[in-house]
């Protein structure tokens, strides 16, 4: 028990906190469904970047393939909600498996560019190849044919939002067991050094192909809670040039770390809110502002509120403690 | 039918002459300085803007292309000793998001500058000239005459002057350049500098053919990588072959099929990097994605 309990304590504490959120900012619960959805997808992201040091400038189609299995199936198939899900995570699974063998030979930026070829031919096939099915830049809307579900209901945003913290804190508690398990181990290995690793013996290829299968279902789950939360999906959510925010987002938050990628977000969107209410354009305020984050604070978001908190706990005393947590921060990248 | 064809071509080799001018700089940045220089498109964008702004307020075409070409430089000077010399030698992620983040802070000033609505540049002269029985801008084909003429004067500063043999020297292998004695980071301002402002004068020349929109880098950036890509890393040469592939098949693709205009180049790309990563021109083991 003890043992579980070391995978959920954080996400729990970080569920509550934004439970509170919703509470002491009843206006704001948009924007934090928001950073749920969007924290899934820089998670699925970061397991990418972060993990094992594969840049991808395509993470939208990832996001779109989710959100289009889950638009499809309400637009003209069903009105099950929550088989609308799970034809999501089908779809991303089936895309990883099948693009996942092609994609993982390819290092680096070749890696990176294939994702945005991929991206920008995905954006063609729903906005002209299945034009019949997806009815192109009208995009899909079917809330009225999403059925009301049993317990929570689905159509409500009110609820979305609810499902969409269950659905967070397994995937937090996944990414946690992940962080600190030898799968996690092998991705960080892989990305220091693939030939030593291939020496001790780990297959690589498999490893590769097993992240970036988990990046493709992650990031169709938070696409088809993007779908069921709007209730209308449009091609502009696979569009490349929005390939640039998750890099941003990921960054930000500190790569590699368990809740780099929920800060990350966190940061990304709240400087993107709060900016947008300023000076109606955001770019010029997020761009200095990675500038000084990549240059001054390499761990990110949560990479600096780490080396603060292990400071303070280091004043008051307790050296052991803060030497292990000094001991457990991310690699710099 | 076969004169629509005729203009699609020349209309081809317009666009190549543009990409070739904007791509330069990112294929000597990967070649020679080890980044991923995607804040080329600054260059490109503000060339496009200053363009706009002389020619709207003096009248003058050739002012707007001056003003534009020497305003990209001027601002890539700034940016590579600035910014990107803390940047040499990192890993290539660092360098492609600190890049991102410039080329976002040149779209925000842009934005903060002359506004979000797109700006239309008058061609500098209308004429129509016959070629094999179509009717061609006369614009067009001297946007693809000057690229050309700047590819020769390329070729010449690469291999006739000291500072050319210094940079393809630099291409092949920096550390053993400086230890000739050879200023490296000298060259590479140097290099940068002529780099964006061709991407400038790029932006110029297309300025009156695209409407200028604080956006048009975005697409043009996918579309530069694309021809680095095709025509292999650090080789000019490459860079001009893929060039003129990619504007046939932007433009007499799209003449068959509409979308093929926006997807086609992402298709030829798709081939080049699964059945041929180098490039045309690319050597073997020293391609794109370089691992060391």
């Amino acid at each position: 028990m003890n043992h579980f309990a070391r995978y959920v304590r954080g996400p729990l504490i970080l569920i509550a906190l934004l439970v509170a959120a919703r509470y002491m900012f009843p206006n704001k619960m948009t924007f934090l469904f928001e950073v749920s959805t969007f924290g899934i997808y820089i998670i699925a992201n970061d397991i990418l970047y972060g993990y094992m040091g594969m840049v991808s400038f395509g993470q939208p189609f990832y996001l779109g393939i989710g959100a289009y299995a889950a638009a499809i199936y309400l637009a003209h198939i069903g009105h099950n909600i929550f088989i609308a899900i799970s034809l999501a995570i089908l779809a991303g699974l089936v895309t990883g498996l099948i693009l996942g063998p092609v994609y993982i030979r390819l290092r680096g930026d070749y890696y990176a560019l294939i994702n945005a070829a991929t991206c920008a031919m995905g954006l063609f096939m729903v906005e002209k190849v299945m034009l019949p099915i997806t009815r192109g830049d009208d995009g899909l809307w079917y809330r009225a044919r999403m059925h009301a579900t049993p317990f929570l209901n689905l159509k409500m945003p009110g609820d979305v939002f609810w499902f969409t913290m269950i659905v967070l804190l397994i995937v937090m508690i996944f990414y946690t067991w992940l962080d600190r398990s030898t799968l996690g181990a092998a991705f960080r290995g892989m990305k220091a050094s693939e030939s030593k690793m291939k020496f001790l013996g780990y297959d690589t290829f498999k490893l590769r192909w097993l992240g970036y299968t988990m990046m493709c279902v992650l990031a169709a789950l938070a696409g088809s809670l993007y779908a069921i939360n709007y209730g209308f999906v449009n091609p502009s959510i696979t569009e490349p040039a929005r390939a640039a925010e998750v890099l941003v987002a990921t960054l930000l938050g500190g790569p590699g770390s368990v809740y780099g990628p929920f800060f990350g977000t966190l940061a990304f969107l709240g400087i993107k809110d709060f900016v947008s209410n300023i000076m109606t354009r955001w770019e010029l305020a997020v761009g200095i502002l990675t500038i000084i984050v990549c240059f001054y604070f390499e761990g990110g978001v949560w990479g600096t509120i780490q080396t603060i908190g292990s400071k303070i706990r280091g004043r008051f005393g307790k050296k052991g403690d803060a030497a292990a947590s000094e001991a457990a921060q991310p690699p710099k990248s | 039918m076969f004169e629509l064809y005729v203009s699609a071509v020349i209309f081809g080799l317009c666009i190549s002459g543009i990409l070739f001018l904007v791509s330069i700089g990112i294929s000597i940045g990967f070649g020679l300085m080890r980044i991923i220089n995607m804040e080329q498109m600054v260059y490109y964008t503000f060339g496009a803007y200053f363009t706009f702004a002389l020619v709207s307020s003096t009248g003058s075409f050739l002012l707007g292309v001056i003003c534009g070409t020497l305003v990209a430089a001027g601002a890539g000077y700034l940016v590579e000793t600035q910014l990107l010399r803390r940047v040499y030698g990192k890993e290539l992620m660092f360098t492609m998001v600190v890049t991102f983040s410039v080329f976002m802070i040149g779209i925000g000033l842009v934005q903060y500058g002359f506004g979000l609505a797109s700006k239309p540049v008058g061609m500098p002269f209308r004429v129509l000239i016959p070629i094999l029985g179509a009717q061609v801008p006369l614009y067009r084909v001297m946007v693809f005459a000057i690229s050309m003429a700047v590819y020769v004067l390329i070729y010449l500063l690469l291999n006739k002057t000291i500072v050319g043999k210094a940079i393809r020297a630099g291409i092949e292998n920096p550390e053993q350049v400086q230890g000739l004695g050879i200023n490296i980071r000298r060259i590479f301002t140097i290099t940068f500098v002529v780099a964006s402002g061709l991407a400038g004068f790029g932006g110029a020349l297309n300025a009156p053919l695209v409407g200028v929109t604080p956006y048009m880098g975005f697409e043009m950036l996918l579309f530069a990588f694309i021809t680095v890509i095709l025509g292999g890393l650090g080789s000019i040469k490459g860079t001009l072959v893929s060039a003129l592939i990619m504007g046939q098949v932007m433009s007499v693709g799209g003449t068959i099929y509409g979308p093929l205009a926006f997807v086609g180049p992402f298709m030829v790309m798709f081939v080049v990097i699964l059945f041929r990563p180098t490039g045309l021109y690319g050597v073997k083991g020293r391609a794109f994605g370089f691992e060391e």
